[in-house]
């Protein structure tokens, strides 16, 4: 009898009772794929890797009480009933019953995801936990334009984009964004609420294209999914700012979100050819377009305007200048730009800054109408700019590439501005979410920046040419020949502070080296003519003999955990490597 | 007036009397020519219904009335009626009863209409027919239903109130009192009387007499003569057909009037049309738009509930996107952004390799396109998030240092060898073997240059060359202190020599025990393989074996010796007897090639044994099969040490593993440690400092600290010491073997190249 044999009838165990593939699944909720793939997707339920898999490798396994939970779940049954709903509409169309067909249109049965959310999300910071795919999407779709094949409809890429300014107003109102960076792919934003980091990633605000090899049904879900959770989300922070949610309650105003669509339609179409065309352009000019027509609407905004915001939505976030309790972060975030005032020049990346510069405490105005100040008000003291060279330059104010602005946000000083002005070509712009030591690379600006911000602190760096010397290699220690004790634990402590591993190695070697060579051994010489022969083969051989002798008395499982990890560590210098590699030769190619 | 009704009784007079007469007659001269054709049969029936009327008419009078009226009422049916005979009779009867009120409906009439009637009769009395016609169109307009009856007691039996002096109540619901009873002798006197007394019919529901008019009797007339009841209605229309035969239609068109139904409301609309009313009345059906709910609410409003989440399954959170670096930046500096040449490698590697993101520089923020895999990416991370399979692993991010066991320090454990103090330099090849003499003076070695050896140690001088005639493959010292006999195994001999140390005394000893002329006969199974013989050239013994010896083992009381030769069954391993000059082959079968063997250092008789694989522990003394046997899970031992409490056992392979073996605790390894990348030649222990060392064929002898402790819980303590180097390797073999020195801390090795190295502490 084969060892797997089970008699019939027999209840399965381990792993083929815990887990079961994908068709099992289907097969026993009864629905079909696209509809198992919705419900996975708004449950976020996800397959499992057993331990053992019963069925063969090529499968996707879930666990059984994950369909035991798809399967109790009534929206199951809803979409089930939107299904057939969906015959009986198509019935009528196809009896050429187009009165039925629209009167059964209109009372389609419809699901809300709310509970699921809760489900999901028992606490609110489980959402904002999870908060960075949805931003990171919604802010995608806000970009997309609406597409009847990809059934991509005007009003989801319209939701979108309110949900967006939205978060956006809620950030920078609450000064809790933290860094910001400009990609290739797009412009990623760091922000913090309510302790949790939320980055998510906005595209450049330019036309976006559809890819053919994308599905969108997927993509699709999973936005519905998302909208339901960042409108709730919003919700609830709006609520602790104590702002009425949804924003827009006026009807006249609601009225308008139609028109403002519109108006957007057409300024994209009328110019498509430009390279940066932010789409608060559109409600801002709208706004100034429907001046006649709400006054009553633009009184309400212009007399809550700060002077800074362009967008409705800030304003009434702002509005509401209820001081929270704020930690120190934000209080440095708020401070940033706070007696600067900003203007931006047409092709400025206008949306972003918009965003970025009031969180950090800036005044922005911008080109264009229904802007809180004119070009030519005195008070501006940066006029942020992009291209090769300015017209008209006022003499009381400095231009500067929009560069500077993410670059000082970032190092949380503002910082000086030479490089930045108008037709240099920048500094490099360096990410901010890199641990720069430990990733064991210094570029040279961040370096620059350090410094800078110590000098903002009233601190005194060491200038990098002092710290070489400490970084050298214990190898000239070593040349030294004989050292008194005194100066060992100095350079011990000095290597300490470098705390590069390879560096602590070295030490030890020495210290082994020097060790054996002050023992007075009869044979004295013979261990002086190593070292005279080569001391650095010594130390390596030294080196590789303590690594040889801890690793012998390893039990297996730590020695291959250690090899593996020491593997990663060289992988990761030899990017390292790489970079610096590159830098020395540009260097070289430069003299 | 009267005189027009007088007239029209005459007439009836006449008819009825014509009738009892020859009803037959009577209604051929009333039917119309055309209906002369009709059937005779016919004819008898309605005689027949006639008479029946009659008879009835005789018994009570408004018997008669009530079937003309009901007969009135549904004029049509008349025909069907008069064909069937039997079922007239019925007819009738039920007729009075259901038909109750439309002959009360006929008397109320009679005040007002029979009266229009009369004078409309009175006018146009020749043309009767028109008059009629008119007449018949009128009453069918006429709704009876109109004019409710005088009595309102419904349709209950009127013999209820056969004993009341009233029959019922009027519609205000005052009693109406029963009229008098007529004498009967009155009443007939009464219908004498009046000639129009044929003509009332008494209505007991009402209680009152109703008379007819001239036309109902007319009517009454017709249905019983059988025909339909109004003189208008033409049973023989000519046929009319209404489909268009003349046009060259495919199609049945008709043209025919549109029925009457079709401008008649339909009763099923109207009954919907109720229905409707009555759900709108009750609110079951809305006009206005149900108020939307708000769609979003403080969905997280305290945070205080628990965890709502599947509880026995773990919830792995999607991990998040990884956070871009400085390459990723659309400024980068510009040593992050790959050369030419190595973008030009990226494109030959194949697409799994090939970075996913190859940084590039803008020189401004407007310059930069939009990324064109956005939505790619995007569709990318969702596919992540619900088809893979979430896994939580452990990752450990340690410092890897920090794995390293904490070992004693090694200053702690001094004294060890660790530096080599003084090299032995005479062999011309590769140096074999060593041994140490007892006292710790003398070291001995033999080499591939065919020669024996002897030094002082502390010196490093050469006290003794022997040369010989084959490779010297092992060389072992007595290990008695006063016995300075040194065993050489070369090639298929073993030679005893006398290395002329110690004082005359001793020398005396050994010289005796050298002398083997008178030698003993060996057991023949023991000649065979080996043979006891003196050796003139160097003073010795020379026991010559059938095979190469490859490794001699004394015993610790030094009168035995065995040797090993490359040879399976019972005569891989000898052991010789100095004393006896014997030769013993071991009473056991051993399996397996023999490698090495040793004699236990303290227990008499146990005698280890190690083939390739396996170590067997045999006692001499039982002859029988091994008592212990050790699995070292090696692939091929090439040698062994024991320790000099006995109770631990090293053994070396060929794979670079060694072995610890705690005789007491287990038959597998306590511990294995994989120290040398090449074979290991030789594993030793020291005699008395907690020190054993192995030497390899890759030019190291690592030295290591091996503490055994009395306590039998306590584990033995394993600390590597030092990897001793300096050893040149020479045709790929490197220290091929190494000695403690039998008092201090310090190690022999050999090397191929010919030279023998101390390490001292």
């Amino acid at each position: 009898m084969p060892k797997h044999y089970r008699p019939a009838g027999k209840k399965k165990e381990g792993n083929a009772a815990r887990y079961m593939t994908r068709s099992q699944a289907l097969k026993s909720l009864q629905v079909n794929l696209n509809l198992f793939r919705r419900l996975c997707i708004v449950k976020g339920i996800f397959p499992r890797e057993p331990k053992k898999k019963v069925k063969g490798n090529h499968h996707t396994y879930y666990h059984v009480k994950d369909i035991a939970f798809l399967q109790h779940e009534p929206l199951l049954e809803k979409f089930r009933e939107i299904k057939t709903y969906q015959k009986k509409v198509l019935k009528a169309k196809s009896k050429k019953n187009e009165e039925l067909a629209r009167l059964l249109l209109t009372r389609q049965p419809t699901y809300k995801l709310d509970r699921l959310i809760r489900e999901r999300y028992p606490t609110f910071p489980d959402a904002l936990r999870d908060l960075d795919d949805c931003l990171t999407m919604v802010h995608l779709f806000a970009v997309l334009p609406a597409s009847d094949r990809e059934k991509l409809e005007v009003k989801r890429v319209h939701n979108c984009r309110r949900l967006s300014h939205e978060w956006q107003a809620y950030v920078s109102r609450t000064h809790s964004l933290r860094k910001v960076f400009v990609s290739v792919k797009g412009i990623y934003y760091q922000a913090e609420v309510e302790g949790q980091k939320i980055t998510w990633l906005t595209p450049h605000a330019i036309q976006q294209v559809f890819t053919n090899d994308v599905d969108f049904s997927v993509l699709l879900t999973f936005l519905e999914f998302y909208e339901t959770l960042l409108a709730f989300t919003n919700f609830k922070l709006y609520h602790s700012l104590n702002v009425k949610y949804p924003p827009i309650l006026d009807s006249r105003l609601e009225a308008l979100a139609a028109d403002l669509y519109a108006l957007s339609r057409y300024i994209d179409a009328s110019s498509r050819g430009m390279t940066v065309e932010p789409k608060v352009d559109s409600s801002s000019s709208s706004q100034s377009n429907d001046r006649e027509e709400s006054e009553l609407r633009l009184a309400q905004l212009q007399h809550q305007l700060p002077s800074s915001e362009p967008g409705a939505l800030m304003h009434l976030v702002a509005d509401n200048n209820e001081e929270v309790e704020e930690d120190e972060e934000t209080r440095a975030c708020k401070s940033l730009f706070k007696d600067l005032k900003f203007f931006l020049s047409r092709e400025v990346p206008r949306e972003s800054l918009l965003f970025v510069l009031p969180a950090f405490g800036g005044m922005v105005s911008w080109e264009g109408e229904g802007a809180p100040f004119k070009e030519d008000d005195e008070c501006i003291t940066h006029h942020i700019i992009d291209k090769p060279s300015a017209g008209h330059m006022y003499l009381s104010r400095e231009y500067v590439q929009p560069q500077w602005i993410y670059d000082s946000v970032n190092a949380r000083i503002i910082l000086p501005t030479e490089k930045y002005l108008v037709g240099r070509i920048p500094p490099p712009h360096l990410s901010p979410f890199v641990d720069n030591e430990a990733e064991g690379y210094v570029p040279d600006y961040a370096e620059t920046i350090k410094r800078l911000q110590a000098a903002a602190r009233n601190e005194v760096l060491p200038l990098p040419g002092v710290g070489a010397g400490d970084l050298e290699d214990p190898q000239n220690l070593l040349y030294a020949g004989v050292m008194s004790r005194t100066e060992e634990a100095e350079a011990a402590r000095n290597k300490k502070k470098m705390a590069t591993l390879e560096k602590q190695y070295h030490e030890e070697l020495k210290m082994e080296i020097t060790g054996t060579s002050a023992d007075d051994l009869p044979v004295e010489e013979e261990g002086e003519e190593g070292e005279e022969e080569d001391p650095e083969a010594a130390i390596k051989q030294v080196a590789n003999d303590e690594d040889t002798r801890s690793k012998l008395s390893m039990s297996n499982k730590k020695r291959k955990l250690y090899e593996a990890m020491k593997m990663g560590l060289e992988k990761k210098n030899e990017g390292v490597k790489l970079i610096e590699e590159r830098k020395r030769k540009l260097k070289k190619a430069q003299q | 007036m009267t005189a027009k009704k007088s007239e029209a009784a005459a007439e009836e007079d006449k008819i009825i009397d014509t009738k009892r007469k020859s009803g037959s007659v009577k209604s051929q001269k009333q039917k119309p020519a055309a209906k002369e054709a009709k059937s005779v049969e016919k004819e008898v029936k309605s005689l027949k219904e006639e008479d029946l009327l009659l008879e009835s008419g005789t018994d009570s009078e408004y018997d008669g009335d009530g079937d003309s009226l009901s007969l009135n009422s549904d004029d049509f049916d008349s025909d069907f009626y008069d064909s069937e005979d039997d079922g007239s009779q019925r007819e009738t009867e039920n007729g009075d009863e259901v038909h109750g009120h439309d002959g009360s409906d006929g008397n109320v009439d009679d005040d007002d209409e029979s009266e229009q009637v009369d004078s409309e009769n009175g006018e146009e009395d020749g043309s009767e027919e028109g008059f009629e016609q008119d007449e018949a169109v009128e009453e069918s307009d006429s709704s009876e239903d109109e004019v409710a009856p005088r009595n309102t007691i419904g349709d209950v039996p009127i013999k209820w109130y056969d004993d009341e002096k009233h029959i019922g109540y009027d519609i205000t619901g005052k009693k109406i009192t029963k009229k008098e009873k007529q004498d009967k002798l009155d009443s007939f006197l009464a219908t004498m009387d009046d000639s129009k007394n044929w003509r009332k019919i008494y209505d007991d529901y009402n209680d009152e007499e109703v008379e007819l008019t001239k036309e109902e009797s007319k009517l009454i007339r017709r249905m019983l003569k059988g025909e339909a009841p109004h003189a208008d209605f033409d049973p023989y229309a000519p046929y009319v057909d209404w489909f268009d035969w003349k046009k060259e239609s495919i199609h049945p068109l008709s043209g025919a009037p549109e029925p009457k139904r079709r401008f008649i409301p339909s009763k099923w609309e109207a009954k919907k049309v109720v229905k409707y009313v009555r759900a709108i009345r009750n609110g079951t059906i809305k006009f206005d738009k149900p108020e939307e709910e708000p769609n979003y609410y403080l969905l997280w409003g305290d945070d205080s509930a628990s965890d709502l989440r599947g509880k026995n399954l773990n919830f792995v959170p999607p991990p998040k996107v990884k956070l871009p670096g400085h390459e990723e930046s659309y400024n980068p500096s510009p040593e992050f952004i790959p050369t030419a040449e190595e973008k030009a490698a990226y494109e030959l590697m194949y697409e799994e390799d090939r970075p996913k993101f190859i940084p590039k520089m803008y020189t401004s923020l407007r310059s930069i396109p939009a990324y064109e895999n956005a939505l790619k990416e995007s569709f990318e991370r969702c596919l992540d998030l619900y088809l893979c399979p979430r896994v939580r692993k452990k990752r450990i991010n340690i410092d890897p240092e920090s794995l390293k066991p904490k070992l004693p320090s090694r200053k702690d454990l001094r004294p060890y060898p660790n530096s080599c103090y003084l090299e032995y330099r005479g062999h011309t090849g590769p140096v074999t073997s060593l041994s140490t003499e007892r006292s710790g003076q003398w070291i001995a070695s033999g080499s591939m240059d065919k020669s024996v050896r002897i030094w002082e140690v502390e010196t490093g001088r050469c006290l003794k060359v022997w040369e010989f005639d084959e490779v010297v493959t092992c060389v072992a010292w007595n290990p008695l202190s006063d016995f300075s006999i040194l065993a050489v195994a070369m090639g298929r001999d073993l030679v005893l020599l006398n290395t002329e140390l110690g004082t005359d005394e001793e020398q005396k000893k050994i010289e005796d025990l050298l002398n083997v002329k008178d030698l003993p006969e060996l057991v023949p199974s023991v000649a065979k393989i080996v043979t006891w013989r003196q050796d003139e050239k160097h003073g010795g013994v020379k026991i010559t074996h059938f095979k190469t010896i490859t490794y001699i083992d004394w015993h610790s009381k030094g009168d035995y010796l065995s040797t090993v030769m490359a040879s399976g069954e019972t005569r891989g391993v000898v052991v010789h007897q100095l004393t006896k000059r014997d030769t013993q082959k071991l009473p056991l079968k051993i399996r397996g090639l023999p490698v090495r063997t040793l004699f236990h250092p303290t227990q008499r008789g146990i005698f280890l044994i190690a083939t390739k694989k396996n170590i067997r522990v045999y006692d001499l003394r039982k002859r029988e099969g091994p008592i212990k046997k050790l699995e070292t899970g090696l692939r091929e031992i090439s040698s062994m040490a024991i320790h000099p409490g006995g109770d631990n056992l090293i053994v070396g392979s060929k794979e670079g593993k060694m072995c610890w073996f705690d005789l007491d605790l287990s038959s597998r390894p306590y511990k294995t440690l994989k120290n040398h990348p090449k074979d290991i030649t030789n594993v030793a222990f020291h005699r008395s400092y907690p020190l054993f060392a192995s030497c390899s064929e890759d030019s190291t002898a690592y030295v290591f600290h091996g503490k055994v402790f009395n306590d039998m819980n306590e584990n033995p303590l394993i600390v590597p010491l030092e990897i001793l180097r300096g050893h040149s390797s020479s045709k790929g073999q490197g220290v091929l073997d190494c000695k403690f020195h039998p008092r201090q801390p310090w190690l022999f090795t050999a090397g191929a190249d010919s030279i023998i190295k101390l390490y001292c502490h």
